[in-house]
Parts: C-alpha cells; sequence; structure tokens
C-alpha cells in the first residue's frame, strides 16, 4: 500500500463504515487513478470533496428511517444527556444514580427502549426527592456537592417541578417509541457529551444567580444545534428540527420556573436556542434552486 | 413523474447537467464519468471524487440514475451507471429550456 492510498484510505473514514466498506474501494480506485504520478499527499480538493461527500453521506444514512420517530429519539436522546450530565459532577456522593441514569442513556442510544424505562423512572424519582429535599430508596446527605466539574450543589438552581417534567416527558416519550417496537440506534459518541454538558465551564455569569448557565453548555448546545440546522439543509428533512425542539421544551420549562430571575444573558442564550430550533424547521422546506438540489 | 422534484423550479444543477449528458451515450463507471464531464464541459466542470459521487448517490435516490452493472478490477468493486427513462426525461426538459432561452436572445442577434 503506497503512501498515498494509505492518506485517502485515512480520509475515507469521514464516510459511514457501511458507505466504506460498500463503496471505500470505487472511491479509492478512482481517486488513485485520476491522481498525478509521483504523488504522496493527497489534492487539497479532493480532500475538502472527501470531507463534504463523507459528511452528505452520513446525513443520508441518518434519513433513512420515519423523521417524526427518529427525531423524537434524538429529543429524547438530547435530554437524557443532560439529566446524566445533572448527576454526574455527584458521582463520589449518589454512585448508583449516576450509574442508573447513564445506563438508561446506553439503553436508549442502543435502541432497547423498555429497558431504558424504569430506569428513568427510577431515576427520576430520585432526582425529584434530592430537588424536593426528601429522601428515596437511600439516605442522601442534603444538599448534596459535587466531586468535579461545577461548583454547585446537585439541583440548587432547579424546581423540583422542573426536574419531573422532564423525567415524565422522556418516559412517555419511550413509551411511545417502544410501541413501535422499532430500534433506534445512536452513536455512542452521545456518551462524551455528558461531561462536556457536566461542565460549568468558564466564568460567564454571576454562580449566585438563582440559576446560573455555564458558557461551554451554551456553546455545546448551540453547536449541536447548527449542525441539526446544517443536515436538515442538506437532506430537507425535520428529524433535527423536532430533536432541537423537544429539547428547547425542557429548557424553557426550567427557564419558565425562573422567569423572575432572568437576565439579559439567560434571554440571549434561550433566544438563541429558539432561534436555531426555528431555523431547524425551517430550511428544510426552502426554496428548491434546482430540480433535485 | 417527479414526486421528489420541482417546487419552484425545475432546472437541473450543471454539474448533474453535464453527469446526465455522460450517460446520454451508455451505462460508464466513476472514473470515466469524470472524464467525459471534463471533456464535455471543456474543462470548465471538474468535480472532485467526493463531489461525484455524492452527486451520483443523490441521482440514483432520485431514480434518475441507476446501477447498471458491477465488476471487479483490480480487486476493487466498481459501478456503472445508466441514465434512466425519469433522468432521460428530466434531462431533454431541461435541454428544451435552456434552447428556448438561448433562442431569445440569439434570434434577436441575428434577425
Amino acid at each position: 500500500m503506497t503512501r498515498l492510498e494509505r492518506r485517502y484510505r485515512a480520509m475515507l473514514r469521514f464516510y459511514p463504515a457501511g458507505y466504506r466498506d460498500a463503496h471505500g474501494d470505487e472511491l479509492l480506485d478512482v481517486l488513485l487513478e485520476t491522481a498525478e504520478p509521483g504523488r504522496t499527499l493527497p489534492a487539497a480538493r479532493e480532500c475538502a470533496g472527501l470531507v463534504a461527500g463523507g459528511v452528505q453521506a452520513r446525513v443520508r444514512a441518518n434519513t433513512r428511517t420515519n423523521p417524526w420517530w427518529d427525531g423524537l429519539h434524538l429529543g429524547l436522546t438530547a435530554i437524557m444527556v443532560a439529566q446524566a450530565a445533572a448527576f454526574l459532577p455527584y458521582t463520589g456522593s449518589v454512585p448508583i444514580w449516576t450509574a442508573l441514569s447513564l445506563a438508561a442513556l446506553l439503553a436508549v442510544l442502543r435502541g432497547h427502549h423498555l429497558i431504558a424505562l424504569p430506569l428513568v423512572a427510577l431515576t427520576g424519582v430520585k432526582a425529584f426527592t434530592i430537588s424536593d429535599g426528601q429522601q428515596f430508596f437511600e439516605l442522601t446527605l442534603l444538599p448534596v456537592y459535587p466531586d468535579l466539574l461545577t461548583d454547585q450543589p446537585l439541583f440548587r438552581s432547579t424546581t423540583p417541578f422542573a426536574v419531573s417534567a422532564t423525567y415524565v416527558l422522556v418516559a412517555v416519550g419511550l413509551i411511545a417509541l417502544a410501541s413501535r417496537r422499532a430500534g433506534h440506534v445512536r452513536s455512542g459518541w452521545w456518551l462524551a457529551l455528558v461531561p462536556a454538558l457536566a461542565w460549568m465551564g468558564p466564568e460567564w455569569m454571576d454562580r449566585d444567580l438563582g440559576y446560573p448557565l455555564s458558557l461551554s453548555r451554551l456553546i455545546l448546545e448551540a453547536a449541536l444545534l447548527g449542525a441539526g440546522v446544517w443536515a436538515g439543509y442538506l437532506a430537507r428533512d425535520p428529524r433535527w428540527a423536532l430533536g432541537g425542539a423537544l429539547y428547547l421544551v425542557a429548557v424553557s420549562t426550567e427557564m419558565a420556573q425562573h422567569l423572575s430571575d432572568l437576565t439579559g444573558q439567560h434571554l440571549g442564550y434561550w433566544g438563541l436556542l429558539g432561534f436555531m430550533t426555528f431555523a431547524a424547521a425551517a430550511v428544510p422546506y426552502r426554496q428548491r434552486r434546482h430540480a433535485l438540489d | 413523474m417527479f414526486s421528489d422534484m420541482p417546487r419552484g423550479t425545475d432546472e437541473v444543477s450543471e454539474p448533474m447537467y453535464f453527469v446526465l449528458t455522460a450517460l446520454l451515450d451508455g451505462p460508464l463507471h466513476g472514473h470515466a464519468i469524470m472524464k467525459v464531464v471534463t471533456g464535455l464541459s471543456g474543462g470548465r466542470v471538474k468535480p472532485s471524487v467526493g463531489t461525484l459521487y455524492g452527486i451520483l448517490e443523490r441521482l440514483s435516490d432520485r431514480g434518475v440514475i441507476v446501477v447498471d452493472r458491477e465488476e471487479v478490477v483490480n480487486g476493487r468493486g466498481r459501478r456503472y451507471f445508466r441514465i434512466s427513462d425519469t433522468g432521460r426525461a428530466l434531462l431533454e426538459a431541461e435541454a428544451r429550456r435552456m434552447m428556448e432561452a438561448a433562442s431569445l436572445v440569439m434570434n434577436r442577434k441575428f434577425a
């Protein structure tokens, strides 16, 4: 294998595994046949084409299923990442509940909705009781202080209603998905978002505010919604908008509990998520420039 | 006929137009399509391999082209693409549209 072939093979990793297995060699054949003799580095325009083509193939591969059910699964996944992220910094104090929350997320990522459902119910009850200052299943010393990633006690800046509302939303969604018996599978990379979302991040808001938001969370959510807008644009598909809208419902439930405490930064954050969700919903229905766009 | 098509336009993008034109004379594989497209356009349209296969996959998804056959050359699979009846009709409609648009200018210029 030449150096050029090895490098083009590495570039082909931008394509989904299924496409790579089926057509990777075919693309490689054309890439090598069109390369100038003696070339060892891939041409820049070919690299750009492979990156764009690979991302488009990934987007296309994600649009084979029903967009509404898959959008529901996407939205539930995003909310469950946030729920697991809420427990993660407190793993030393509530290890069982962090583990159960991550297990529920993993089950949903693998499409096992009926397995996830009792795990969500258990962690939901525990989350509600902690936020309400009560006990459930095991004695938990309240407030629960973090070990890492944040300096805020568990559920300090939320209300029992907001906590339970998101768990009820997830449980209802899981029942709906389970009733279809169609397993939706998502990448394990979603698990990597849990610590990223849990991180309080660089100083942005006054931590003594009733409802402080982290800059890292804002950037992560905006980046994910931005990717959703782009995917919706490419595929003319509403699933990313639906996923974003469900996540926005969860965020808005939380924000609505703190209406009197909201600052301009909060409103900017809320407005940005709302605008990006709207954009994701609008772009699939944009005017076609060409018949086959 | 084109269930997933024109909403506001029936134009075909230039790279797709040349790809479909390249297939009018019979099935071709990716590398051959690239060479014919470059030749037909006088070197003006020269898609990268990633872009070309993105176009081929999209045309295939819409039923405008179909895979005619697959061959193995040097141990690697190679698909030959063929234009479908739908694709031929779409291409002819686009050619007619461009011809009518061009005649608006050419008839006035040489009248």
